[in-house]
């Protein structure tokens, strides 16, 4: 996919293009925000990095007028000052994530792949499946091979956000983010003792496990 | 501004005053021809022209005349009827000018007369001149001139002393706050206890120092313990890449030397940033509060934390009072209780309980209350604990940093609660601690309109 970096520090700047090119994206990048809102608005892109504090446009700015323009590509903020409120003005500016600095590789990957698959669903999805995995968003029920697998309201939505972004790598902090809505650092392994109860409940009882754990980064459901 | 006002009113006294003499003068007037004309009525000529001879001779401040029907004097004071033509049976009241014979001397004089036709013609006329008004009016004026004079004469020895006084004053508050920009934050202005407007602003002042110099304190503990905090994995970090560097390259040792080097520059990221959430909590940011139920955010904690708790092989249970309901920061609340959680389940050993629960209190707030059966807090370092930073020596090898605590009491601080340490849970002869988030309940929720 193609990507446009906004980033005027030289070593992020460096830092980003190598690692999403490294994940197989085309990257363009832009050291200023004047420059970087006109390239955005070629909408050529899959999705947008922008950094919060930029010269000449602040990020923030260029994504609200993005927005006011009609063009949709998801964005993905990029900023030191990571407290709650500066992340939700940045979501409420009409970003689609935000990401603390500094970061994880593996995290920054992980969020702008998200934010591509998070683009094209295609009106409300009732149905989700992974191999032989599947959930009714509507009933709320859940079934591996044919057989029906209760789930604590929680676990189900652990396990929804986990397959609507099956086949791709999911961080802690993105789970801790997106399923529970808290934006703090449990010092302790909570989510993994989480993810091990659901893995018990889908993968336990089946011959090809389903939740793979992704050394240093966090998780990936796969068939 | 003063002096214009005690003018203002000078005047006002003179005119009333004199008003008021002019009308009792009148007054007198009418009274006298009242009493002669009923004279008149029931003696007659004779016996009016009697009483106007007596009275005219006798002293006193007003003037008669008699004058027969043609206008020719009878009796009393004047020599001739004044210049006025009287019209009708009322009498009037009209002032006009006479001559006063003073020793060989004519003296120009004016006076305030009633003058009238009697019945069958006589005519009356009772007279005050205005030397009597003017006298009580210069009396007054001289009175009150004394007045204003030394009135004006204090308020301008007033004005000096207190203004020297205050300029002293000011002086000093100067001088004071000159050697606390030089640095001596233990400083105070001095209060006299006259509660004037001086004192106040002493007060106001010395408040203000007060609060300087423990943030100033706090800053500087925080700023040591920055660098406590940070300074030791940096310089092991420092140490490691130093130590890999004078070895041999070795790819295995190499790759295991930045792999830790990592972590520990993991560490300290995660240092930094909640030595910053703090700093934050604690610097004067605006919150916006709104009403947070207390038992969502604690049943969804513990849900949260549970499964993490039962493979560390602790009972966590809950006990919730609902509908208690703070004026807060859900996320802080959130993020505090987190952090008590935190610490109970990393401080209390396996087959351990931990407890959360909700009680209104008795002096009207609220608290949630994380209670375990760990080895506790013994009662003397329970204060310390809470300060930034400190962590119990007994602990010093456990992961994590020594935040916990002291972010809880900065959110306690901001929604003007306060965190308590108690005894916890017994179990086994261990103490436990009991780590008590107190918060001011939320007022009642404001109905909507009535129908």
């Amino acid at each position: 996919m193609r990507v446009l970096v906004v980033e005027d520090d030289i070593d992020v700047q460096r830092f980003l293009r190598r690692a999403l090119e490294e994940d197989g994206h085309t990257v363009d990048v832009a050291n200023d925000g004047v420059t970087g809102e006109t390239m955005a608005g070629d909408a050529a892109y899959d999705v947008l990095v922008f950094d919060r504090m930029l010269p000449k446009k602040e990020g923030q700015d260029i994504v609200r007028d993005l927005r006011s323009a009609g063009v949709s590509t998801p964005v993905l903020m990029l900023s030191a000052k990571a407290e709650t409120h500066q992340r939700i003005e940045g979501l409420n500016a009409g970003a689609n994530d935000y990401l603390g600095k500094p970061f994880e590789k593996d995290e920054l990957l992980a969020r702008v792949r998200a934010l591509w698959h998070g683009r094209d669903r295609n009106g409300p999805v009732t149905r989700l499946q992974v191999g032989d995995l599947e959930m009714d968003l509507l009933a709320r029920t859940v079934h591996r091979g044919g057989a029906k697998i209760d789930l604590q309201p929680r676990e189900f939505r652990l396990l929804e956000y986990l397959m609507r972004h099956a086949g791709q790598v999911v961080t802690r902090t993105m789970l801790l983010e997106k399923v529970w809505d808290y934006h703090f650092d449990p010092q302790t392994n909570v989510i993994d003792v989480h993810i091990s109860r659901l893995r018990a409940k889908i993968d336990r009882d089946f011959a090809t496990p389903l939740l793979h754990t992704v050394r240093g980064s966090g998780y990936r459901l796969e068939a | 501004m003063f002096l214009v006002l005690v003018l203002a009113l000078f005047f006002y006294v003179y005119y009333s005053t004199a008003i008021q003499v002019a009308r009792e003068a009148d007054d007198a007037v009418r009274r006298e021809y009242a009493l002669l004309a009923s004279a008149y009525e029931s003696g007659g000529l004779r016996e009016l022209n009697q009483q106007v001879i007596e009275r005219a001779a006798a002293e006193g401040p007003l003037q008669y005349m008699l004058a027969d029907p043609e206008g020719r004097i009878i009796a009393g004071d004047f020599v001739a009827l004044p210049d006025r033509e009287l019209t009708g049976d009322a009498p009037q009241m009209f002032d006009f000018p006479y001559t006063v014979q003073v020793g060989n001397r004519t003296q120009d004089e004016e006076a305030r007369a009633y003058m009238g036709r009697l019945l069958n013609g006589p005519i009356l006329m009772i007279s005050r001149d205005h030397r009597e008004v003017r006298a009580a009016a210069a009396r007054m004026t001289n009175a009150l001139s004394w007045a204003v004079g030394i009135a004006i004469a204090f308020s301008i020895i007033a004005g000096i002393v207190a203004a020297w006084f205050a300029a002293r004053r000011i002086e000093h508050f100067t001088e004071t706050m000159k050697l606390v920009m030089a640095g001596d934050l233990t400083r105070r202005v001095g209060v006299i206890g006259w509660n004037d407007e001086h004192d106040i602003l002493a007060k106001n002042l010395n408040d203000m120092l007060v609060r300087l110099e423990q943030l100033v304190h706090a800053q500087r503990e925080a700023g040591d313990a920055i660098a406590h905090d940070l300074r030791t994995p940096l310089a092991r970090l420092k140490q490691r890449i130093q130590d890999a560097l004078e070895e041999p390259p070795n790819e295995e040792a190499d790759r295991d030397a930045l792999r830790k080097a990592q972590e520990e520059t993991d560490r300290v990221l995660k240092t930094f940033n909640s030595v910053l959430q703090l700093a934050r909590l604690n610097a004067a940011e605006t919150w916006r509060f709104s009403r947070v139920e207390l038992h969502t955010i604690v049943a969804e904690m513990v849900e949260f934390y549970e499964p993490a708790a039962e493979a560390a092989g602790l009972e966590l249970t809950m006990q919730c009072s609902p509908y208690l309901v703070v004026m807060g920061d859900a996320r802080l609340v959130a993020q505090a209780l987190a952090n008590l959680l935190d610490n109970a389940m990393k401080y209390t050993p396996e087959g351990g309980k931990v407890m959360v629960s909700t009680a209104a209190r008795s002096d009207g707030r609220v608290e949630i209350r994380v209670a375990d059966s760990g080895p506790g807090v013994p009662p003397e370092l329970r204060e310390e604990v809470q300060k930034r930073f400190v962590r119990l020596e007994k602990h010093r090898t456990s992961p994590g940093v020594g935040l916990g605590l002291s972010l809880v009491a900065a959110v306690a601080e901001l929604h003007g609660g306060e965190l308590m340490l108690e005894d916890g849970l017994t179990q086994a002869g261990t103490r436990g601690l009991a780590a008590v988030l107190v918060l001011p309940a939320a007022p009642p929720a404001r109905r909507g309109p009535a129908l």
